[in-house]
């Protein structure tokens, strides 16, 4: 497989939260990687990856304002987030459905800036100093944000729970 | 009472970024407070929960299709601009991508060798160059285990933990401290650890932990083997996974007896 395909296709995917839009994302991102393959120059802590999804990251916000903002109110495909359910007791993976349901909801929800963090981190496993690339916000800023989106995250899961 | 102000400091302490000083400081808060440590609870319930809600996506098959192609099209259009030789473009084309996207460049950073630290740090950081991470690439430590068997005199513990989140996945020779080593090759997310273990010389005691170069580095010993191990995963995940080292050691009787 091409290098960084899965991650790039997951960040597109998740930013832009619509399967068309990811992939053409996808595509104008590794022809912009081409193009400007001189701007890696690896110096420092430098990774290609965080500097190949910043790309991507950046090819999904200006693909966003092209389509109008079309892709914010897009639907959610939720085949993409109906694997199985581990585990046999009917109750406890009826409340897992749940949680996860309404987490994907809440995950969805999250203004962009607390949703490509929560991506990065837990989707891509990125460290803050990558994020901090890939975002352009300085390492405490990472820290920050990644600590409200679960404080909301986690707020969302209150009700399901029923604690 | 609840710490507010502490809790974005116990989501950084587990993911892994906080500094030493500060994660002690950390963890001896959370030996004493329940309110903070019911915070971690949720928070670890939370992260499995969200990783779980948002999985790796796999792109369709002619998504690569269509970047390759379109990426041919790039380069045959840019080699027409710059009307480079053939030789050349062949050289540049089969280096491009891997070149721009993958992570050679790691290797340039590292100073040369000093100690046995630098060594080990310096083979994880050659494996991650395209091509170079494992000589015998499997999940199956009993395809794995074996294969040294042809390339050394010893046969290295091997073990696969991807029950635990950390799937073997190769083995490859090494070259430490002028000895030819085991190297074995764990999978977490999207980091990787190289696992580097050799038979314990009478009297050889384990080397000095640390991070460097966005590296840590832990080592231990046992009656039988010297470790490394070394990734750029923060410390409580490494020191998890070289738990469940020691563990599976322990339970296969060459690990510590005392």
């Amino acid at each position: 497989m091409l290098p960084h395909l899965g991650e790039a296709y997951s960040l597109a995917r998740y930013l832009t939260r619509n399967d068309h839009d990811a992939e053409d994302v996808v595509q104008d991102a590794y022809l912009r990687a081409f193009t400007y393959r001189e701007t890696f120059r690896g110096e420092g802590s430098q990774s290609a990856r965080a500097w190949f999804l910043t790309i991507v990251r950046n090819t999904a916000f200006s693909w966003k304002r092209k389509s109008g903002n079309r892709v914010e109110v897009a639907e959610f495909d939720e085949t993409h987030h109906s694997e199985a359910v581990a585990g046999n007791h009917p109750e406890a993976a009826m409340l897992r459905t749940a949680e996860r349901e309404a987490l994907a909801d809440a995950i969805e929800q999250l203004p962009t800036e607390f949703r490509e963090v929560i991506v990065l981190r837990e989707v891509e496993g990125l460290s803050y100093r990558e994020i901090s690339e890939v975002v352009g916000v300085p390492a405490g800023t990472v820290m920050s944000r990644l600590s409200r989106a679960r404080e909301r995250l986690q707020r969302a899961l209150l009700p399901v729970r029923g604690d | 009472m609840r710490h507010p102000d502490l809790e974005m400091q116990v989501d950084a302490w587990l993911d892994g970024e906080l500094p030493a000083v500060e994660a002690g400081e950390i963890e001896a808060h959370l030996e004493r407070c329940p309110q903070c440590a019911r915070f971690r609870e949720e928070r670890l319930a939370l992260r499995h929960a969200v990783r779980t809600a948002l999985p790796q996506l796999t792109p369709s098959a002619t998504l690569e299709a269509r970047v390759r192609r379109q990426l041919k099209d790039a380069r045959v259009r840019e080699r027409a601009r710059a009307g480079l030789g053939t030789r050349q473009w062949m050289a540049i084309a089969a280096s491009l991508l891997i070149v721009a996207l993958g992570s050679w460049q790691l290797g340039r950073q590292q100073p040369h060798a000093t100690d046995l630290g630098d060594e080990v740090l310096r083979s994880h950081v050659r494996a991650l160059m395209p091509g170079h991470l494992t000589d015998v690439l499997s999940s199956d430590q009993h395809t794995v285990k074996p294969w040294f068997n042809g390339v050394l005199d010893y046969s290295p513990p091997v073990y696969d933990f991807a029950g635990r989140g950390y799937p073997l996945i190769g083995g490859r020779l090494e070259y430490i401290g002028g000895k030819k080593v085991a190297a074995l090759v764990y999978g977490r997310r999207k980091h990787l650890i190289t696992v580097l273990v050799w038979p314990r010389a009478q009297g050889e005691s384990a080397g000095k932990a640390g991070f460097r170069q966005g590296y840590n580095l832990l080592s231990w010993t046992t009656p039988s083997y010297v470790y490394w191990i070394t990734s750029d995963l923060g410390r409580p995940e490494l020191t998890e996974f070289s738990t469940l080292l020691r563990e599976a050691d322990a339970m296969a009787g060459v690990g510590p007896k005392e």
